[in-house]
């Protein structure tokens, strides 16, 4: 262990110019630099490779309201459009959106009819049916390389039985709002 | 020693920050996120959820969701501002014994400090996960308004949260701090804070390093979600014109609404107009509707104008209460994400009469801050070493006078850097190291640092030395530059110890000359290395006809005779243009050359891309004599 020995001397020799107290102070604070430095830099290869994998978040984050509107115009087609080949034209459209975000990493988030889980879904409002379950998707959640990137919005059951009768049920949701 | 973090335990939302090689830095949350929501609840199933978990769950169990635990920090039940929240907030506050106030949460009583060290803990558990080490030491903001009561409560909640809370700092010093303002000597600063929900101003008097409060005001209603609130009921009464339906009585169309008006804030502070545009935002009988509103900034700022006007009272009371005028502020800080409106910067530099400062985040200025305290509190801010950097490039002069950088301005130092030169004329029996400090492209316009020789180098043709020439500045900014001969050994070194006696002015003087001079040294530089080109390939042509001429068809060396005296007229001129036009046409009749040679020789392989085949010298890029490379008495290998 010659080398250890060369720095024992090395040491001796700053102490006497410097005193004890001030090298080992400055030989603390070296080390610590450096092990600053060597921790620095490997938390900086680890978000360098986040960085990389989630550069396109915003991007997608800007695109997903499109997919949204979509959704929705789908959602509401007049019955006698529905059977047109122009709007199947618009429904691959729709697809081709939908497996170019996939090809990115993009997945959506399952919502309707699962348990309501705040690490995916947004709760949004509440309605009558099975209580901590999700009964409507307002919006669909996504996830891009497995982390929530949007949360879906969902409407949650709050326990009590669906009624078919509206006018009772609007009364029930204001009650649990208040 | 374990670093220390700074806090910024806020009403709506929650930051942390630390010290990272000298610079404060925000430490992201275990979702990803900058920011955390300061929001605490206990599910039905009772599980604790904190942060971005119980926001999002608040809609579904608003009874057991505990938001703006702040403004019940540290106070009494029947503090009128506890009785005022109380029928704000859906979650049920009580009264302790003592008289201090309680919140209910999963039927179970928890003072404020607890629900605030639950926030902290999340921030403490993310932030070790993301340092990989253990936390414990923190500095913890509170608004400059609180009381004892209110800061030892805070305290509290960091005891309960596992940290040492070394300090609590007003917030407006940590502001002060991010800014960097506690370098200055003494100054008036006048702290500007407009967060999602609540607006405060402090005035804060600095001196040797210390703060001291000499004002607050503000106004704990007042903040960005009331600009949303705004724009939201603009939006709304717009649609009810248009379409005759009112959004509000749709909860998820009203939830669209108001994300969007969120969005068109943000983007109205860059833009000047945006459109919110939400297509099937609701249906009546006659069919889906959509949302289509073009919103422009002039528009948003009447919307908005009597909440930033809100916010000029209170400015001018801590004004009035600190006894001073606006022009005794000497600095202006903007806090808080609400800031970036440009009406509020308007305001803002309305009424204290001087452009406030907005270069760091708003909405992590104070965090940042602490961070900066909490560094300086555990010595690590004194004692880490003070890294300087190079105000101005170093460099040497190469051939035509031209300043070849090798230690570019800003680089941190101690370091060092090499580069191989060569010579550039044939059998040069010495170079001269012209050392140079400054921006120009030209050497003579630059500072000369020293100068020296390096000679006993062996006949050779140009370009074939190595001669490497090295800069070293240390720790204390001493220079010293070598010169090698790799083939010899040869060395010759220089150490300038002048090279940090350029005042301050004399440095911002030499970078505001090379900005203004820009332009000009640009053409310079290209005629210079237009005639270095030129002046290369002259010599690579005469060499070629030299050894290769009796190969060489007569018609075609005589073109290339003509040409290279081309060149060399175009030499004594000034016109660059007019150079590099020589110099094309006598690279491209050159290639001819090589086509005529391997013609002759049957079975040679074809013509590669080593053209002209003639250059054959053992330097690299001696072939190409369009590549620029010559840079010198030296030049490049």
């Amino acid at each position: 262990m010659s080398q250890g020995v060369v720095m024992e001397e090395d040491r001796q020799e700053v102490t006497a110019e410097l005193g004890a107290p001030d090298a080992q102070r400055y030989l603390d604070n070296w080390r610590r630099a450096e092990a600053d430095f060597e921790n620095y830099k490997k938390r900086i290869e680890l978000e360098r490779a986040e960085t990389a994998r989630f550069a396109s978040t915003t991007l997608i984050l800007n695109i997903l309201p499109v997919l949204d509107d979509l959704d929705r115009a789908f959602k509401s087609i007049p019955e006698k459009l529905a059977h047109l080949t122009w709007a199947d034209g618009i429904r691959l459209i729709h697809r081709k959106l939908q497996a170019t975000l996939e090809a990115q990493g993009v997945t959506e988030i399952k919502a309707l009819g699962e348990t309501f889980d705040p690490s995916i879904h947004e709760a949004v409002g509440q309605t009558a049916g099975e209580e901590g379950k999700v009964i409507e998707e307002a919006q669909k959640g996504y996830r891009l390389h497995g982390r929530v990137i949007r949360p879906a919005f969902v409407i949650v059951g709050n326990g009590e039985r669906p009624e078919r009768n509206e006018t009772e049920s609007a009364t029930d949701s204001h009650d649990s709002g208040g | 020693m374990a670093r220390a973090v700074g806090i910024d335990l806020g009403t709506t939302f929650s930051l942390i920050a630390t010290m990272q090689g000298g610079d404060p830095v925000i430490i992201p949350t275990s979702e990803g996120e900058r920011l955390l929501p300061s929001v605490v609840a206990v599910s039905k199933t009772g599980e604790r959820l904190v942060g971005w978990l119980a926001k999002r769950q608040a809609v579904t169990n608003p009874e057991n969701t505990i938001f703006s635990i702040k403004r019940l920090m540290g106070r009494k039940f029947k503090d009128p501002s506890v009785q005022f929240d109380m029928k704000k907030v859906p979650y049920k506050i009580t009264e302790a014994p003592n008289g201090d106030c309680k919140v209910v949460m999963g039927g179970k009583e928890y003072s404020p400090p607890e629900i605030s060290a639950m926030i902290l803990q999340k921030l403490k558990t993310d932030a070790e996960a993301y340092l990989g080490e253990k936390v414990t030491d923190a500095v913890i903001t509170v608004p400059a308004y609180f009381n004892d009561s209110q800061r030892q409560a805070t305290k509290d909640a960091g005891a309960i949260a596992g940290l040492n809370v070394i300090r609590i700092i007003n917030e407006p010093t940590a502001s002060s701090l991010a800014y960097g303002l506690d370098k200055k000597k003494e100054a008036i600063v006048a702290v500007y804070d407009l967060g999602g929900g609540t607006f405060d101003v402090s005035v804060l008097e600095m001196g040797e390093g210390t703060f001291q409060v000499k004002s607050t005001s503000g106004d704990t209603h007042l903040g960005g979600d009331d600009f949303d609130q705004r724009i939201l009921d603009w939006l709304c009464d717009e649609f009810k014109k248009q379409a005759g339906i009112d959004l509000r009585q749709d909860k998820m169309a009203l939830q669209r609404v108001r994300d969007a008006a969120e969005k068109a804030k943000r983007e109205l502070s860059t833009m000047q107009q945006t459109e919110i545009s939400l297509p099937y935002i609701t249906a009546d009988a006659s069919g889906p509707k959509h949302m289509n509103i073009v919103l422009n900034r002039s528009k948003m700022e009447q919307l908005v104008m009597e909440l930033v006007d809100r916010s000029i009272g209170p400015c001018r009371q801590a004004l009035q209460d600190a006894g001073l005028t606006p022009a005794q502020i000497n600095e202006v800080l903007l806090v808080g994400g609400q800031t970036r409106t440009p009406l509020v910067q308007t305001k803002v530099t309305e009424f204290f009469g001087q452009e406030p400062k907005k270069t760091v985040n708003p909405d992590e200025a104070v965090a940042l801050g602490a961070a900066i305290q909490g560094g300086v509190l555990k010595g690590e801010v004194r004692e880490v070493l003070l890294l300087d950097v190079t105000p101005l490039t170093l460099g040497i002069e190469t051939l035509g006078g031209v300043a070849t950088p090798l230690i570019p301005r800003n680089t941190t130092i101690p370091t060092s850097k090499s580069q191989v030169f060569s010579t550039a004329a044939d059998s040069q029996p010495s170079v001269e190291v012209h050392v140079i400090q400054g921006e120009r492209p030209m050497a003579g316009d630059n500072k000369t640092l020293g100068r020296f020789i390096l000679d006993g180098i062996l006949p050779a043709p140009r370009g074939m030395p190595q001669i490497e020439v090295a800069f070293d500045i240390d720790a204390n900014g001493i220079l010293s530059v070598s010169a090698k001969d790799k083939g010899t050994g040869r060395e010759q070194k220089i150490t300038i110890t002048a090279s940090s006696g350029l005042s301050k002015e004399e440095v911002e003087k030499m970078t505001r000359d090379a900005e203004a001079h820009a332009a000009d040294d640009t053409r310079k530089k290209e005629e210079i290395e237009a005639r270095n080109t030129a002046d290369n390939l002259v010599y690579q042509a005469e060499k070629v006809m030299r050894e290769h001429g009796d190969k060489v068809p007569a018609d075609l060396k005589q073109q290339i005779e003509g040409k290279i005296a081309a060149v060399r007229s175009a030499l004594q001129g000034q016109d660059a243009a007019y150079i590099r036009r020589t110099v094309q046409e006598l690279t491209e009749t050159m290639q001819k050359i090589g086509a005529s040679v391997y013609q002759q020789q049957p079975g040679a392989p074809p013509p590669g891309g080593q053209a002209p085949p003639g250059a054959e010298g053992p330097g690299p890029g001696k072939g190409k004599p369009d590549e620029g490379t010559v840079e010198g008495e030296f030049r490049e290998v």
